[in-house]
């Protein structure tokens, strides 16, 4: 076989057809690639890249171009939905991604559900939006990745977190109708991407991991609006990648019942076993974040190494990339998966 | 006598369990009609619940919802006894200033660190998430704390610790509190690099580290 070009590749093993090899990809939003050894490098810095479209667009690129990450990923933080429903942001700095400062309820109950009347011109997600038509218009080899905070994640941004997770048991009609109302804003956010040009949606819903909801909770407020935003935007024809923090453990048995097409683990889990319990699941994964920061290229290179010859279908940094990680580690990650085809 | 009362701690043991807010309270209460020694329903009724729920959260048998709501299930308790505790009994209360380092929003963690300190009957100061290290020391002073714990859930923010420790060195008061640091990238060994007093990796051994620092060595005024 030839070789493929990213786009190709990427998109082939989301639909379950033949690659000449895994692709290597960071997915953006929550795993932010936007590292600051990049942005000194070019110029092209956050916070403003946050702001403007085309100084997202070019820092997607510079991150493209330096990590080798076979994908342009828009956004660099996890907080644009939220903000869109009215949460206080602190945009943070070169080294510290945004962050929530205040959330708009305190609770389910004080929730007010405005009319959702589409996305304001003036909005981030909009800057997100645009800045993919800029990407797409360039027509790369490489796809674009539009990442996406999962409705659990988000309604867990829109209301203080204690007390939402909280509520999923003493206000459970509440949880459910804030959680529809995040969902239905984030379809709005997601279709725009894709008719804009995103070639794969990339959801990170890491509040609702295992380990903090359980299988019970999980089945009941994370899976159906997770379900509902894939189902939407497979209808618009785009592939969606899943990323689920923590250990699965507890909720194993939904991970099949989730309708992406890639499932993204984080470090603890063991793909290689998920993989031949599942075989249908296409895995992604899970090079760990604390490796890729605190190792070095060699042991990257081995532990790479390890996750091709599993068989693990998209290779990634495990669950989010800090911002102090080194390009040489990072290269030796995407490195190592390009060397694969030359053999 | 004692046969009502043991049954009425175990009732509230069980509510806690259950996750059962109002009958917390309403046993509480009857504890209260009845006369029976308020200390002694905390001691023997409340604590040992939220220990269950502890370890079933352990078992992964209780998620962190099901801590939460069992924690406002022993608040809602406590509300109910406390003013009755008869003076003497256990002397002052030790007061731990806990919060999340500065660039750090993860507080999660923390709020369940926060928890069960409160429901093994600390004083808890909680200064939120994203807590500027003089901050911590501020609020350490002005509150007259004996512990100060600290936790981040990034590596990026960790260093923020290590200032706090300074911050205390600088202003020579750092022999006035203990510190400890937790969340999932720290370490024993970090917390020796920064010269914290300790590291926990959870919420029950957190509890447990201060009550050590605690008794080994009297915090000295
Ligand atoms: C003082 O004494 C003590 C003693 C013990 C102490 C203690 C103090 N504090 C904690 N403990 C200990 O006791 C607790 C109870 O037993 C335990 O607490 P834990 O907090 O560990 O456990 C909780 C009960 C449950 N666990 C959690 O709550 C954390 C789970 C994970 C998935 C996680 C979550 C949920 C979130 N996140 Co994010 N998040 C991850 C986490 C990955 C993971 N699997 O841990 C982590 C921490 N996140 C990360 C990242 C990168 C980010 N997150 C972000 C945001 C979020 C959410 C808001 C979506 C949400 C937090 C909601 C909230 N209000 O807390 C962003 C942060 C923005 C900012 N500047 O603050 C963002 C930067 C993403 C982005 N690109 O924007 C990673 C940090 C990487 C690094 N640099 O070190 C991360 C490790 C995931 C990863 N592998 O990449 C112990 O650690």
């Amino acid at each position: 076989m030839g070789e493929q070009n990213p786009k190709q590749r990427l998109l082939n093993v989301l639909h379950q057809e033949v690659a000449d090899r895994p692709p290597v990809v960071c997915i953006g939003g929550m795993m932010n690639a936007a590292i600051v050894d990049v942005m000194n490098t070019t110029g092209h810095t956050l916070p403003d890249a946050h702001f403007d479209e085309n100084l997202m667009a070019l820092l997607a690129q510079d991150v493209a171009r330096y990590t080798g990450f076979e994908n342009i990923a828009v956004p660099f933080c996890m907080t644009v939905e939220a903000e869109l429903l009215g949460s206080e942001i602190d945009y943070g700095s070169l080294a510290c991604e945004p962050k929530i400062s205040k959330e708009a309820f305190s609770s389910v109950g004080n929730v007010s559900f405005p009319e959702f009347k589409g996305l304001p011109d003036t909005c981030r997600a909009n800057t997100v939006i645009k800045a993919v038509r800029k990407l797409k218009d360039k027509r790369l080899d490489d796809p674009v990745i539009a990442s996406i905070t999962g409705p659990f994640t988000t309604a867990a941004s829109w209301i203080d977190p204690i007390t939402f997770i909280k509520e999923m048991r003493t206000n459970g009609l509440g949880a459910h109708r804030v959680l529809e109302h995040v969902t239905e804003v984030l379809v709005e956010f997601a279709s725009e991407l894709v008719r804009n040009g995103a070639d794969v949606i990339a959801l990170g819903d890491p509040t609702a991991t295992g380990e903090i909801l359980g299988p019970s909770h999980f089945k009941n407020f994370a899976l159906p609006y997770l379900n509902e935003l894939i189902d939407r935007i497979h209808k618009l024809g785009a592939p969606v990648i899943v990323h689920i923090c923590g250990d699965i453990k507890p909720i194993e048995k939904q991970i099949m019942n989730i309708r992406g097409d890639a499932i993204s683990t984080d470090a603890m889990v063991n793909l290689k076993a998920l993989k031949e319990a599942y075989p249908d699941l296409t895995t992604m994964g899970n090079l760990s974040t604390y490796l890729l920061e605190f190792g070095n290229p060699e042991k990257i290179t081995q532990v790479t190494r390890r996750l091709l010859h599993d068989g693990i279908d998209i290779i990634s940094p495990a669950c989010g990339l800090s911002t102090s990680t080194t390009l040489s580690n990072i290269n030796a990650l995407t490195g190592t998966v390009k060397k694969k085809s030359k053999k | 006598m004692s046969q009502l009362k043991d049954k009425l701690f175990q009732d509230l043991t069980d509510a806690v369990v259950n996750l059962d807010e109002d009958k917390t309270r309403a046993t509480a209460q009857q504890v209260i009609t009845e006369g029976i020694d308020a200390f002694e329903a905390i001691d023997k009724g409340l604590t040992p619940g939220m220990e269950t729920v502890s370890r079933l959260y352990d078992e992964q048998e209780y998620f962190v919802p099901e801590l939460l709501v069992a924690a406002d299930a022993v608040y809602g308790g406590l509300e109910v006894l406390r003013p009755y505790i008869k003076g003497e009994n256990n002397g002052k209360l030790v007061k731990i200033v806990i919060g999340v380092i500065e660039g750090d929003t993860h507080d999660i963690g923390k709020n369940l660190v926060r928890i069960i300190l409160e429901t093994e009957g600390y004083e808890v100061i909680d200064v939120g998430r994203d807590v500027p290290p003089d901050r911590f020391v501020e609020k350490a002073k002005e509150v007259g704390a004996d512990v100060i714990a600290l936790s981040t859930l990034m590596t990026t923010t960790m260093e923020g610790m290590g200032e706090v420790v300074e911050l205390l060195k600088a202003e020579g008061i750092r022999n006035r509190f203990k510190v400890i640091v937790g969340g999932a990238p720290l370490s024993q060994a970090y917390s020796n690099k920064i010269g914290a007093d300790g590291y926990a990796p959870n919420a029950k051994s957190a509890a447990r580290l201060i009550k050590r620092l605690l008794t080994a060595e009297p915090v000295v005024a």
